[in-house]
């Protein structure tokens, strides 16, 4: 079995074990067994993400970041930024890897699914929305790790937004400056009208919409716009 | 100085002459085509970064992949498995320029083809293919002609235009336009950010179209034979309707939204359901002439 086949695989495979011909590729390839670690990573994340109702325990960020900073991809928040061109670079290595920038990915997900669940509880949304930039509470609630780790992500900080093509660069700038302004005004509205379902439909669709802009990005660089 | 020898004189000028042109010409931006011999339905996989990607049908069991690289720095790599043929560009080297990078591509397939396509940018167009067919684009408009299937879209900020589209559509664009003209699409989700959509053509019985943006214009045509239930509802925008709509007698009763504009109602039958929403654009409801 070749490394791209195990990938496929592991990709398709829900929750049963691996074909005999997978383990034994498992057993001599280094680089699927790290890949196989990783979606283990993500998959018992995003259990522990079901299991915690809305808002994820601080053990799955502090899990997540302790792993991401095992791995040296990024780097502790105290750590003071190298130069103001760098500062993001932790979190760009981060999506050098696409099993790490899935698992991320999957995570600006839930948290954006969590914030539509929200929407079903308007009181507690109201307190949520309200609390976005003020929240003071130890246990990190979804929609402000969200806020902080994946929505302030500047446009230096994607490899695909730093591709030789202008063009492209230019249309993946210029459309995530479109989604964030979009979020800017959803998040407004529903600060003013906390009760309005459609104005928090349509931040869970600009969060949504965010998050696979990066994803295109992310993606565009890591297979060269080509593959 | 006998005919003969004239006659190889002319053929030797001739011979070195053709050679001149041959080397003026850059080798690289001749068009390569490649033959692939294929049953019914095949699939078609292309990836390309730059160009444009002309898909047509013909009735030949083939499917016949030409392209144009004028640089010579990306090469094109095929593979054929059965039923299955994947084109892909590749740059020969690194850090190369969008414009080297540029491979346009004709690509003639059986009619009934199955489509994947992804591109950055360049102009897409597909001409009279039925199958399934994905699109995932960046900055590439895409064009689509009499293709009937289930067509799956993703642009950035590429505008879609689907002239006579028939079956299911889902498109999503964050700044790209959609546009479908005399469309028989009996299934319709298309949402943008900030681009317009048009809907010109019939509601089918049955059919469900749900048109979704944030800002921008949403533009259906109607025609007083058409047979649909509506709810359109614009949060920060207008609604401007032209068809004299009954209440909605289907579904549960829509109590008024406190918050936006908003539409409900039923003209004839109601075989149709047509959903539109948009955050701060304006939903028309305009009469085909």
């Amino acid at each position: 079995m070749q490394c791209e086949q195990f990938e496929q695989l592991l990709e398709q495979q829900d929750d049963g074990a691996l074909p005999e011909p997978a383990l034994a590729h498992l057993e001599e390839c280094h680089a699927c067994r790290a890949l196989s670690a990783d979606f283990g990573a993500i998959h018992d994340l995003a259990l522990e993400l079901g299991a915690e109702g809305i808002a994820p325990a601080e053990r799955v960020w502090v899990t997540l970041r302790n792993r991401l900073e095992a791995e040296g991809l990024i780097h502790g928040a105290q750590e003071p930024p190298r130069s103001a061109g760098h500062a993001s670079d932790g979190w760009w290595a981060v999506f050098q890897r696409p099993a790490i920038a899935g698992s991320f990915l999957g995570l600006v997900l839930a948290a954006a699914a969590m914030v539509s669940y929200w929407s079903n509880f308007p009181q507690t949304a109201v307190h949520s929305q309200l609390a976005f930039q003020q929240s003071t509470s130890a246990v990190p609630s979804a929609d402000n790790v969200f806020k902080e780790e994946i929505l302030t992500v500047g446009s230096d900080s994607i490899p695909g937004l730093q591709r030789q093509d202008t063009a492209v660069t230019a249309s993946l700038r210029r459309n995530l400056q479109i989604v964030d302004n979009f979020i800017a005004i959803c998040e407004k509205s529903v600060r003013e009208q906390p009760d309005n379902q459609m104005a928090r439909e349509y931040l869970y669709g600009a969060y949504q919409q965010k998050a696979e802009l990066l994803a295109t990005a992310m993606n565009r660089s890591m297979t060269g716009g080509l593959q | 100085m006998n005919a003969s020898c004239i006659g190889v004189r002319v053929g030797a000028l001739g011979a070195v002459m053709a050679g001149f042109i041959l080397a003026a010409s850059p080798a690289h931006a001749d068009r390569v085509e490649k033959h692939f011999p294929v049953q019914k339905k095949p699939k078609i996989t292309v990836r390309n970064s730059s160009g444009r990607i002309q898909v047509k049908a013909w009735t030949k069991s083939e499917v016949l992949v030409a392209w144009t690289n004028k640089s010579g720095k990306t090469a094109v790599e095929t593979e054929q498995a059965g039923n299955r043929v994947e084109v892909a560009t590749q740059a020969n080297e690194d850090g190369i320029s969008a414009e080297d990078s540029k491979t346009d591509f004709e690509i003639t397939v059986p009619v009934e083809s199955e489509l994947s396509v992804r591109t950055d940018s360049g102009n897409v167009t597909v001409d009279s293919v039925h199958g399934d067919m994905t699109f995932d684009t960046v900055g590439a408009n895409l064009q689509l002609s009499d293709v009937d299937g289930y067509m799956v879209v993703k642009t950035i900020d590429g505008s879609l235009v689907c002239t006579r589209c028939s079956g299911k559509l889902e498109s999503n664009s964050i700044s790209g336009n959609v546009q479908m003209i005399s469309p028989t699409l009996d299934s319709v989700r298309v949402q943008t950010s900030s681009g317009n959509i048009l809907f010109d053509g019939s509601f089918l019985s049955r059919g469900i179209y749900i048109m979704k943006n944030f800002s921008g214009t949403i533009e259906v045509h109607f025609s007083s034979s058409d047979s649909f239930d509506v709810n359109a509802t614009s949060l920060k925008g207008d609604v401007i309707n032209q068809a004299s709509f009954k209440p909605d007698t289907h579904g549960s009763p829509h109590p008024a939204s406190k918050w936006g504009h908003s539409l409900f109602g039923t003209l004839n039958e109601g075989h149709a359901k047509v959903e539109l929403s948009s955050f701060s654009g304006t939903i028309k409801i305009l009469k085909r002439d």
